[in-house]
């Protein structure tokens, strides 16, 4: 059986989480908002309207290009790509074909592989279409919300990789704060193209586009498809057809959509609305100098404190790194542990990781942990109670306080509970043991103690005096 | 360029990615104008543009960015919905299309 190595680039479309849209002045956050209630002239694209650039939406693709390792090109500008479709108004999509604002980088996967990009560039949105039984219905919401499109080189080799490279993308846009990155609501959608071509061929093989894919798994799913289906059809001497596919979920297929029977033919043209976008190197320096912490920064600063599988599962939540941040160096291993225990365990972490508590009071905690002022049950009880928003706001120690769970480490108090214990006649027989050498009797007595201290004494500290006392 | 002859299939494809139906006699007679259009315009190829930078806009202006804030429309959704032929649920009707 022949053997073949497939090739697979990904295009992917980020949606920009900018206050307005790319062109005109509306609100960008159409989420649980009426069809058609985010639009403007300029989106119907009426006669005589003039778009105009949004800034923040040149901000935000500096960061991800940063994000991304990329060049930001000095020199950019905007083209019209025309299509005749309900989608767009004006007839066309605009955006940058010929002078990117983002230019060649790389995302490295956590398995340590490099994908290069190619280049990223701005563009706007299309409008939302839904089919009904003999007419389509046109929500423009959407027109013009700001994308950045990333195109990567075909270094991607294998099903995992692509899914791999595509959640890193997804991590970097997140922590680089340019997309609410909702995969259930299109925030990010993926164009995966996958080829074959036999081991050892320089030439690449004839690829497949499958379109749209929302979800890591989804674009796993389709190039593991993909690939057998390829292979299968080589096999039997036929060739892959270049197409554009669909994928279903459901049946876990890919099938070809109806294609338009003519090749497309878009007549790039330069935008005349809009001038080219000029960045001295300083505006590129100071916008580039506000990225935040990436996943590899945090890979890099934590190495030593937290595990590998850990750190990776805690890296899908930007939020709880930054938290992580914040944190006092010494508590950083204990405070993740109860994160990735407790949290993501009790899969709460969607309501939970919207609010999590302060630093403060994580710091506070993991004080009171280290000092055995709480044991360690009793300290994931507080954890816990710091994400209760009727306990939060009261501060670890309070809520320590009240729950009653602060253990007794003043030794001297501790010392006249012990005396108490030890002066009572059902203890007598148990200390007389332990001085002909019963060790497990101290147990026992350590027992009592805890009893008449209602649980608050620490034990190791407790069977510490016991021990003294009983061995003078 | 002078001699680039506009055919019948030249407006049939440009008319197929504008999706409009022409009559023979209409892409007749558009294949014409294009046809004198071009050679128009083809008389810049007369020119040596060699060392000359492709114009892209007639005004020398860069960067015009607008701060991101939301600015309230005047014109709202009915206004805007009013201008479609048919409307439905708050959204454009259109013949159904996939």
């Amino acid at each position: 059986m022949s053997k073949y190595v497939p090739t697979i680039g990904i295009e992917c479309h980020v949606q920009l989480c900018t206050k307005t849209k790319l062109f005109s002045e509306v609100d960008n956050d159409a989420r649980g908002k009426e069809p058609n209630s985010c639009v403007s002239p300029v989106d119907y694209a009426l006669p005589g309207m003039l778009p105009r650039l949004n800034g923040e939406a040149i901000r935000f693709a500096i960061l991800a290009g940063r994000a991304m390792n990329c060049e930001i090109n000095a020199l950019s500008r905007f083209d019209r790509k025309h299509y005749f479709y309900p989608d767009s108004p004006k007839g066309y999509q605009i955006t940058q074909f010929y002078q990117p604002i983002i230019g060649s980088g790389y995302v490295e996967l956590p398995s340590g592989t490099k994908i290069r990009i190619e280049h990223a560039h701005l563009e706007g949105d299309a409008g939302k279409l839904t089919h009904f039984d003999g007419y389509s219905l046109v929500d423009l919401n959407r027109v013009d919300t700001p994308l950045i499109e990333i195109v990567s080189m075909p270094d991607i080799h294998s099903a995992k990789d692509a899914h791999d490279y595509c959640k890193e993308l997804w991590r970097l846009m997140c922590y680089a704060g340019v997309t609410y990155g909702d995969l259930y609501n299109g925030n990010m959608r993926f164009d995966v193209n996958t080829s074959l071509a036999p081991e050892g061929s320089k030439k690449l093989g004839v690829r497949t586009e499958v379109k749209n894919l929302n979800s890591f798994r989804s674009v796993e799913r389709a190039v593991e498809y993909e690939i057998k289906r390829q292979t299968k059809v080589l096999d039997s001497g036929e060739k892959v057809v270049q197409q554009t596919l669909g994928w279903s979920d459901t049946t876990g297929k890919t099938t070809p959509q109806r294609s338009k029977e003519v090749a497309a033919d878009y007549r790039y043209m330069p935008e005349p609305d809009l001038p080219p976008i000029h960045l001295s190197a300083e505006f590129i320096e100071a916008e580039s100098a506000k990225l935040p912490l990436m996943p590899s920064d945090y890979r890099e600063r934590f190495k030593s404190v937290i595990a590998e599988d850990i750190m990776e599962a805690l890296l899908d939540y930007p939020t709880l790194m930054q938290k992580l941040g914040e944190i006092n160096e010494q508590y950083v291993k204990n405070v993740s542990n109860w994160f990735a225990s407790v949290l993501l365990a009790e899969e709460k972490s969607a309501e939970y990781l919207n609010d999590l508590p302060s630093a403060k009071d994580l710091n506070e905690l993991a004080e009171m942990n280290e000092k055995k002022e709480l044991s360690s049950t009793a300290t994931k009880e507080v954890f816990l109670r710091l994400f209760d928003p009727q306990m939060k706001g009261r501060g670890a120690k309070n809520i320590a306080k009240e729950l009653g769970l602060i253990q007794e480490n003043d030794l001297g108090a501790l010392e006249k509970i012990v005396d108490a214990v030890l002066a009572k006649p059902e203890t007598q027989k148990a200390q007389e043991d332990f001085k002909a050498g019963q060790e497990k009797v101290l147990g026992f007595l350590v027992g009592q103690v805890m009893k008449e201290s209602r649980g608050k004494a620490n034990p190791s500290a407790v069977s510490e005096i016991l021990r003294n006392k009983l061995t003078k | 360029m002078v001699d680039m002859e506009i055919k019948r299939e030249d407006i049939l494809h440009l008319a197929d990615l504008s999706d409009l139906s022409l009559t023979d006699e209409e892409v007749e007679s558009l294949g014409k104008d294009l046809q004198d259009i071009i050679k128009y315009i083809s008389q810049l190829d007369e020119l040596d543009t060699k060392n000359v930078e492709p114009t892209y806009q007639v005004f020398e202006m860069e960067n015009v960015w607008r701060n991101d804030e939301v600015v309230e429309q005047e014109a709202d959704r009915e206004a805007l919905l009013a201008l479609s032929e048919k409307s439905r649920d708050n959204q454009i009707e259109v013949p159904k299309v996939l």
